[in-house]
């Protein structure tokens, strides 16, 4: 822990844990439909960016390198050197994945939310459970 | 070497965690899509700083452009103000 780059990499992921904590408090508690929904765009990036941690790692020398290999490899040691300073690139394939299906599922979210606001009249929860707003 | 990104990083980590305590309290739906947006870039940047350029040329249009847009329309069709 005495090394500086570890505390900061400490930092990044105790903030992320934060955003998830006040995220998700915006997701159970407030009550307007359309504050869950920024709540919840909130909450997937969040995880979406843990994902994206994990594949993260630190080398012996100098800063990682992007998983590309730029030109087709002699021999298998020139693979190795490659690969033994890259970042993990699966993590970052499925968040590609994730990123744009999260986009389908807001979409729809959205139409749904303006479907409630033409029903109810209100975006806030309350008329759904059969109460008033108070 | 490595200090000054990942330097980068925390602090749009910190930056972002501002954001979104912003985003979930305020009123007005109007600045809570706005406050959203700026979380959005600060993850940009840390995952830029993290070795996935890939992932930022998808989530800059994605979560910095369309989600925005998307949240004012149904802000414009729906109400602006929290009750």
């Amino acid at each position: 822990m005495s090394d500086p780059v570890s505390l900061l990499l400490t930092v990044l992921v105790l903030s992320l844990v934060t955003n998830i904590g006040i995220s998700l408090y915006g997701v159970f508690t407030r009550p307007s439909l359309v504050k869950k929904f920024i709540s919840l765009t909130i909450f997937s990036d969040t995880l979406n960016s843990f994902a994206i941690a994990l594949g993260f790692r630190r080398v012996a020398r100098g800063y990682p390198s992007i998983a590309v290999i730029p030109s087709i490899p002699e021999d298998v040691s020139e693979l190795r050197a490659a690969a033994g300073t890259a970042v993990d690139p699966l993590p970052q394939a499925l968040v590609l994945t994730a990123i744009v299906i999260g986009l389908a599922v807001y979409m729809f979210l959205a139409g749904l939310i303006v479907m409630y606001y033409r029903h109810y009249g209100t975006t806030h929860v309350r008329p759904a459970e059969g109460g008033s707003i108070g | 070497m490595e200090l000054v990104p990942v330097a980068i990083a925390a602090l749009s980590a910190l930056l972002s965690v501002v954001a979104t305590y912003l985003a979930v309290r305020s009123r007005d739906m109007l600045s809570a899509a706005v406050f959203s947006a700026a979380q959005s870039t600060a993850y940009a940047l840390i995952y830029y700083v993290l070795m996935a350029p890939d992932i930022v040329l998808v989530y800059v249009p994605v979560s910095v452009g369309i989600l925005p847009a998307v949240t004012v329309l149904l802000i414009k069709k729906t109400e602006r103000y929290e009750r």
